[in-house]
């Protein structure tokens, strides 16, 4: 089978998930599976959101609340208090029983509005699409939803992830949702990926960490070796979440190296521009670096 | 795990400051993801605002990364909250070694990249230490790297 690889365009790591975005990842892997959603959830309830976990219908609580707290301390006092809450798409739309996005949506809102009634700064849901199985729901009702979901995000302290399980959602379904929605996340944490734009740029995103600095350089060799004829080239890393000392010392002497460029210019956010500042970039001639501010 | 500890160093007491441990992990090189997440996790709880969060996360990634790559591809991180500083321990067993191989000046483009990442935390962190390591095994003691960020 061949390796589902989602178009580059707006794809960004989980840990850059925002209120107001909603976003589609995949998985084929009973142990990938948890990273994206442990991720989410921790750092929704470390920046005081609420979180509303709605699990792979199949999977006991148990497992779940094991496996998110697995990897640090205890979620017991969050779902003592409220902050964190596992439930159900059939709890969702209880009392009622039959799903429709119309349904589905207006509990949603109500919970957002819940949400900072209760003095939670959002309400962050993540949702494992194998519901839709369970509820025995027309997929084409789902992917009605999944398109015509705006007002639930639209200047709302909401956002949400759609788990797509990729051994039961058929490839074009996937391909639809992936498209459906604003954001598209990467599968796994501590992964790169590189993606050329349209007009020469290369963008990367997730994690350029030590490991990651063989196919960093190699991807900006490509990038300027194409952008040779024009002279200049933009390298994007406002989506990259880590920038390694390894992969930023690469960029700065391949640009350093890139003499027959007038320009080489990075985009990145505040924490990427000042380490590149400490480790030479002033040193670069052709370096201009324009910082972007991404929402808190 | 929020167990209140004493805020001591092999010397002695540092301070009269009670320390909170936040986080302690055993890593290896898989593991490195996880760790950043769980050391941003407690960042953010801890109320370390950008850009000194994500500076911190990177300085940590590179230690524990150092620890893994020249250490025998293992170590142990402490992360705890002392007074108004966040205070990350990170110990391995490999060969050990001391503040005198970070370079005093960032090495230029063109010459070797190591020493960098080391250069680069000691540079972000508001206190910065490296001695040897507790306990010696096969015959190296190993070495524990001290970086702490004041929050606020």
């Amino acid at each position: 089978m061949p390796t589902w690889e989602p178009p580059g365009d707006h794809l960004i790591p989980v840990q850059h998930m925002r209120p107001g975005d909603h976003a589609f990842v995949s998985y084929d892997d009973d142990e990938v599976r948890w990273e994206v959603m442990t991720a989410f959830v921790r750092l929704g309830l470390a920046q005081g959101e609420k979180v509303v976990l709605f699990p792979d219908p199949w999977l006991p609580e148990a497992e779940v609340l094991a496996r998110l707290d697995y990897t640090g301390r205890s979620t017991e006092a969050a779902r003592k208090q409220g902050q964190l809450v596992l439930s159900s798409m059939r709890g969702l739309i209880r009392p009622d029983l039959r799903f429709t996005p119309e349904r589905q949506l207006g509990r949603l809102h109500t919970a957002t509005a819940r949400a900072a009634a209760e003095g939670f700064t959002g309400l962050r849901a993540f949702i494992d699409m194998r519901w839709v199985p369970d509820l025995n729901a027309d997929v084409r009702v789902m992917m009605h939803r999944e398109t015509h979901a705006d007002a639930l995000f639209d200047g709302r302290p909401y956002s949400e992830i759609c788990a797509y399980d990729r051994r039961w959602f058929s490839r074009e379904v996937l391909h639809a949702m992936d498209r459906a929605h604003p954001r598209s996340l990467l599968e796994r944490l501590g992964s790169l990926r590189s993606v050329r734009g349209g007009d020469g740029s290369v963008h990367f995103i997730g994690d350029a960490d030590t490991t990651a600095r063989r196919p960093f350089s190699t991807a900006l060799e490509l990038a300027l070796s194409g952008s040779a004829g024009t002279r200049r080239l933009t390298v994007d890393l406002t989506r990259l979440h880590l920038l390694s000392v390894g992969c930023a010392t690469a960029l700065l002497a391949l640009a350093d190296r890139a003499t027959g460029h007038e320009l080489v210019e990075v985009r990145c956010d505040r924490v990427h521009a000042r380490t590149l500042h400490r480790l030479g970039a002033g040193s670069v001639p052709r370096l201009a670096m324009t910082e972007v501010i991404r929402p808190c | 795990m929020l167990t209140p500890d004493p805020a001591t160093s092999a010397d002695g007491p540092v301070d009269m400051r009670t320390a909170t441990c936040l986080l302690r992990r055993r890593f290896t090189a898989r593991l490195l993801p996880q760790l950043r997440l769980l050391v941003e996790e407690c960042a953010l709880r801890e109320g370390l605002a950008e850009p000194r969060r994500g500076e911190f996360v990177l300085a940590v990634d590179e230690i524990a990364g150092n620890a893994v790559e020249h250490a025998g591809g293992s170590g142990r991180l402490v992360l705890r909250r002392i007074g108004d500083e966040l205070e990350c321990r990170i110990s391995d067993s490999g060969p050990g070694f001391s503040e005198t191989v970070i370079p005093e000046l960032l090495p230029g483009l063109d010459g070797a990249h190591h020493g960098r990442g080391l250069w680069l935390a000691r540079l972000v962190a508001d206190r910065f230490a490296v001695r040897p390591g507790d306990t010696e095994v096969s015959g190296a003691r190993g070495a524990e790297v001290t970086l702490a960020v004041r929050v606020r």
